[in-house]
């Protein structure tokens, strides 16, 4: 038989650490089913019984105002949880137990994780743990999840509890006065006439939301047949208690609940000694007036040379075995449409989304690890000045600072607004911050037309180009889309701590498994069709490849020596290649589109192959790495630099024969920035904003506005007498 | 000492976080920036933005 545990608790209290120390590696990262909360679930066993734990998003309340909380308490009323287990941390106790009372109000039976008891005993808070279990009506196992401290005992309880072995729970309710209890009762009453509603849940956590003017408790009861004796009910118990207790509903049970709390605090832990904690000293120099700015932007430089310089290594190691494993079939196979697909398509499709994995393991490690550590939230509260003037939230600076790693678990990030519309917002602006993806044109490109320093200028302006339009954008989508007040700004700032290197590693790898799945479909079918469009028809004309083999043939009888037949042989093959390249379908379309992009890629209009550069963009369509692999295949040269040599083949195709100058290479790469987002990102749009109306609307402002951008670019750069 | 004036969502949240009559805080400092507020309540650091924490009403109590 298996037990259903729900994991709850507030942001912050080791939740996830202890459900990774419970379940190990046997757990599963899904979504709950109609919204974008994360879902995670793993299984345990213990004395023969299975055990399925949920961890429930983090949160401080269960009213359901954001959509982590509509999970949580919606999960939590379910029949399908058999037993919540509430994770607290010892060293908030008082807030945390807020929660504990809604909990304990939901009439399921309840056990207790006092986590995070080091921390407490530092800060010289003594917790009697036998007098927590006698206040609380449940069992209370004190651990230090990050040191796996107390699983044991925790495992132990839970499988006891599993087999029907334990009767350690007792009901204990929050006592809400007697005014209160009073009109509790009546609401009840009014409840229990309509039984869907008293089976749907406990009718005292329905009352209690009612005065607490809770708007889905009211969507709850204005479905049912009671509801207008309900209502009649509910405003005669507000105009009752409202002047005789001075207060509104919601106050009074949030004082309540909150005196339940404090008074149990107060009887069961020691007070937390004056002395400074590590948190307030930390906190002195990292949200300092002066230095908290510059150290912010030292976390970001120190984040981003660890991804690209460290992620570079693993990642010219898989470029390397790619390409080893391409010629490998090259050389073996025969020529072919087949060959050509593997070789061209396939292999380095596959290359492309996999190569990236390094940098977004490192990126999204350095993140978890400051989101753990409690330095995300200062993030926030040093950046939220400047978002909230710019029509965003503090906490939307973390997907944007997310969104240059990839844009796509940046919008995933975005879930932490909880107001919609800065969400929304949010999501709709992210896909200007230039990713790691856009980056590797950046690299190329620049690499291509400006000195290395000018170079790592130009990829810097374009990241503080997207992040500034982003913002920009952010200001104008608000007043233009919405009317009224931003969400409030209301952010605990965690004591600071040291993840465990499980729980960053764990991250690493759940997000990049989530790329690779992501990645793994639409990069490659991406890569597929466009070495399709970019092949045929030429590929299957058999006369060209009849010719082709013939020229080889005429060179072998030549009898030339080794190095100049060997020349001889490779210009043959570029020009049956671009042969093939230049009358595919691809062109046909790069053609036909040129001419729209033709004032900012090519203004003298004297460039005949800029209709390559139309099918690279296209491509990036898909995937913005693509948009280098696809260079690489339509002018037919390396991405990888011989030995010895800057620029790589394809680079030096590009500054010879492409037709781009610095100018309009500059363009180039301000369109790359903003034309679109990547399908992937495209596709996350529509799953969080929940309509592709959303993700049409940021394709279709992307393409004006990128291409607006890259024509003043060149226009203001001519004016300058820059070419 | 403490009684929240905001309404609705804002409202809610403060209660939920501990902003109820009664209840002692101190602002620890503002942000670099001069806005949000970083205030200890309940022996916990939150932010607040000027907007919200103008809601609050407060008594200044000593020690």
């Amino acid at each position: 038989m298996t037990l259903t545990i729900a994991l709850a608790g507030n942001p912050n209290c080791g939740k996830t650490t202890l459900f990774n120390a419970l379940t190990g590696a046997r757990h599963h990262v899904g979504n709950w089913p109609g919204v974008t909360v994360e879902r995670r679930s793993g299984t345990f066993e213990h004395g023969g019984s299975t055990m399925e734990v949920v961890d429930l998003p983090g949160t401080y309340s269960l009213s359901a105002r954001s959509e982590d909380e509509r999970v949580a308490s919606q999960f939590l009323a379910s029949p399908e949880v058999d037993l919540v287990l509430n994770v607290l941390d010892a060293s908030n106790l008082e807030r945390n137990l807020y929660l504990s009372t809604q909990l304990l109000e939901l009439g399921k039976p309840v056990a207790f994780v006092l986590n995070m008891v080091d921390d407490a005993e530092n800060r010289g808070v003594h917790i009697d743990v036998s007098a927590l279990e006698l206040l609380l009506g449940g069992p209370v196992i004190p651990t230090v999840g990050n040191r796996e401290q107390g699983i044991t005992e925790l495992k132990e309880l839970l499988g006891t509890m599993a087999r029907g072995e334990s009767n350690r729970c007792r009901r204990i309710t929050v006592d809400y006065g007697h005014d209160i209890e009073g009109e509790l009762a009546k609401l009840q009453t009014e409840i229990c006439r309509d039984e869907l509603l008293e089976a749907a849940m406990p009718p005292r956590w329905l009352a209690l939301q009612l005065l607490e003017n809770n708007a889905e408790a009211k969507r709850v009861v204005a479905e049912s047949h009671a509801s207008e004796a309900i209502r009649q009910q509910l405003a005669k118990s507000f105009a009752f208690l409202e002047p005789h207790l001075g207060a509104d509903g919601a106050t009074l049970v949030a004082e309540r609940r909150y005196g339940f709390a404090h008074g149990l605090v107060k009887e069961v832990a020691t007070a937390a000694d004056d002395k400074r904690t590590p948190t307030a000293r930390l906190d002195e120099v990292l949200t300092h007036r002066l230095l908290g700015v510059p150290i912010f932007v030292g976390v970001l430089a120190l984040m981003y040379s660890l991804s690209f310089v460290l992620g570079k290594i693993p990642q010219d190691w898989i470029a390397d075995g790619f390409k080893a494993l391409s010629n490998f079939a090259a050389v073996r196979l025969p020529a072919g449409e087949l060959t050509s697909l593997l070789v061209d398509g396939v292999i380095p499709g596959v290359s492309a989304v996999i190569v990236f994995v390094p940098v977004i393991m490192i990126l999204m490690g350095c993140i978890a690890f400051l989101e753990d550590t409690g330095y995300m939230a200062r993030a926030a509260f040093i950046m939220d000045r400047l978002m909230h003037v710019m029509g965003l939230h503090g906490k939307s600076f973390i997907p944007l600072i997310m969104g240059s790693g990839c844009n796509v678990p940046a919008i995933q990030a975005a879930r932490t607004i909880e107001s919609p519309q800065d969400r929304l917002i949010t999501m709709l602006v992210t896909p200007l911050v230039s990713c790691s993806a856009r980056l590797q044109v950046f690299i190329v490109i620049a690499g291509t037309f400006f000195t290395p320093f000018k170079a790592a200028l130009a990829i810097i302006a374009m990241h503080f180009l997207g992040l500034g339009l982003a913002v920009l954008m952010g200001r104008v989508l608000r007043s233009a889309l919405f009317s009224g007040p931003s969400s409030p700004f209301v952010m605990e700032l965690p004591p600071y701590r040291l993840p465990t290197l499980k729980a960053t590693l764990i991250h690493m790898w759940e997000k990049g498994s989530i790329f690779l799945t992501r990645a793994g479909t639409t990069i490659f079918a991406g890569a597929t069709l466009i070495w399709f469009l970019s092949r045929y028809p030429g590929i299957a004309n058999r006369q060209w490849t009849l010719e082709y083999q013939q020229q080889r043939q005429a060179v072998g009888t030549l009898k030339l020596p080794a190095t100049e037949s060997e020349e001889r042989l490779k210009l043959l093959q570029l020009a049956h290649e671009s042969r093939i390249v230049n009358t595919s379908l691809a062109a046909r379309l790069g053609q036909k589109v040129e001419p729209i992009l033709r004032p900012i890629l090519d203004p003298d209009h004297k460039r005949a192959e800029a209709w390559k550069d139309v099918i690279a963009l296209t491509a990036g369509f898909v995937a913005k790495e693509i948009v280098v692999s696809t260079m690489a295949v339509i002018h037919q040269a390396s991405e990888e630099p011989k030995v010895g040599e800057r620029l790589s083949p394809l680079q030096v195709a590009l500054r010879d024969g492409s037709g781009l100058t610095p100018l309009t290479a500059l363009a180039f790469m301000v369109f790359t920035l903003i034309y679109t987002p990547c399908l992937g990102t495209i596709a996350m749009i529509r799953r969080e904003a929940g309509s592709w109306r959303w993700a049409a609307f940021t394709v279709g402002y992307g393409l004006m506005l990128g291409w607006g951008l890259a024509w003043a670019t060149v226009t203001v750069g001519r004016a300058m007498g820059f070419a | 000492m403490v009684k929240v004036q905001a309404q609705g969502q804002v409202r809610q949240r403060l209660l939920e976080m501990g902003f109820i009559r009664g209840a002692r805080l101190r602002v620890e400092k503002l942000a670099p920036l001069g806005d949000p507020m970083e205030l200890v309540i309940k022996g916990y650091h939150l932010s607040l933005r000027r907007e919200e924490s103008s809601c609050i009403l407060v008594r200044q109590v000593t020690g």
